[in-house]
C-alpha cells in the first residue's frame, strides 16, 4: 500500500491511509495516515461496529484538513470491543 | 524522487533465491523480516484543499477481495504475489465479495467487508452530504512482493482510471 500511496500523491491525488505497526509506518512514511491499535485484516475496528467504522472515517476526514505536515500519522484511541472514548 | 526499482532487482532477486524453499514451506513470517522493503527519506505531498461535502471519494484496499463470481481471484501461490487489481463497484454486497491473500485471517471482513473496505459507510456519509460523491469503482489489490510490475504497469493503470473518474481523495486500507 505505501508504493501506491506514494505515486498517488506523486500524481496529484491527495490520500490518506491506515496502519495498525508503527514501526513499519515510520519506513514506509506514508503522507498522511491513521495508526490503529487493530490487528490485521480489520483496520476499522469490530466487524459489525457501524458507529466506531463511522467515526474512523471521520476522524480521516478532519486529518486531511488538520494535517499539514507531510508524513503526519495520527494515533487513534479506539480499542478492540471497548467503549469509544468521547 | 522517483522509486529506486534499479536498487530493488538484484536485492529483490537475491531474496527470492534465498527464501523460496521457506516459502514452499510456509515459513512466511521470518522471510517477511528479510524481505527489501523500499524506503525513501522524502516523503511525497499533494497538500489537501477544499471541502469533503464537495468532493469525490475512492478507496483503495489491499486486502485481496474480488468479485468471486465476475473475477479470477489473486494468485496466492505465487512467492511474487500478485501486481494485478480487481474493480468493486460501489453497490457490491457482501456474498459477492471473495478474498484472496493468503497473510491474513479472513474470518473479520468475511462477517462485515466494511473492516477493510468501508464503502458502506461512505455511502451514508454521501446521502448526509458529509462527504460529496462516493465514485462508482473502488479497487482492490492483494499482497505484492514483486512490486516491478506494480510501479511501472498496474499503479499507472489506476491513476489514470482514477483521474478519469475524477476521484479527489484516496481513502486507502491495508490489512
Amino acid at each position: 500500500m505505501g508504493l501506491i500511496q506514494r505515486l498517488a500523491e506523486e500524481a496529484g491525488i491527495c490520500t490518506i491511509s491506515m496502519g495498525n505497526e508503527a514501526e513499519r509506518m515510520a519506513k514506509i512514511k506514508p503522507p498522511r495516515a491513521l495508526h490503529v491499535k487493530f490487528a490485521r485484516g480489520s483496520m476499522l475496528g469490530e466487524p459489525g461496529n457501524v458507529k466506531r467504522q463511522r467515526r474512523i472515517i471521520l476522524d480521516a476526514l478532519a486529518a486531511l484538513k488538520s494535517m499539514r505536515v507531510p508524513g503526519t500519522i495520527q494515533e487513534l484511541p479506539y480499542q478492540w470491543k471497548r467503549p469509544d472514548p468521547n | 524522487m522517483p522509486i529506486d526499482l534499479d536498487k530493488f532487482k538484484p536485492a529483490y532477486e537475491k531474496w527470492v533465491a534465498e527464501s523460496l524453499p521457506d516459502y514452499l514451506a510456509g515459513n512466511v513470517k521470518e522471510l517477511i523480516k528479510k524481505y527489501p522493503l523500499i524506503v525513501s527519506e522524502d516523503v511525497p505531498w499533494t497538500a489537501y484543499t477544499g471541502s469533503p461535502s464537495e468532493q469525490t471519494f475512492a478507496l483503495i484496499t489491499t486486502g485481496g477481495l474480488y468479485l468471486k463470481d465476475l473475477q479470477p481471484p489473486f494468485d496466492t501461490a505465487s512467492i511474487h504475489g500478485d501486481p494485478s487489481f480487481r474493480e468493486i463497484p460501489r453497490t457490491v454486497r457482501q456474498d459477492e465479495l471473495g478474498i484472496a491473500h493468503a497473510h491474513y485471517d479472513h474470518s473479520l471482513a468475511e462477517q462485515d467487508f466494511n473492516v477493510i473496505f468501508p464503502i458502506q459507510r461512505f455511502i451514508e456519509l454521501e446521502r448526509e452530504n458529509i462527504v460529496g460523491r462516493v465514485a462508482e469503482t473502488h479497487y482492490s489489490f492483494s499482497y505484492v512482493n514483486d512490486v516491478v510490475s506494480l510501479v511501472t504497469e498496474m499503479v499507472p493503470k489506476l491513476i489514470s482510471r482514477i483521474k478519469a473518474a475524477k476521484v479527489d481523495i484516496l481513502f486507502m486500507v491495508p490489512v
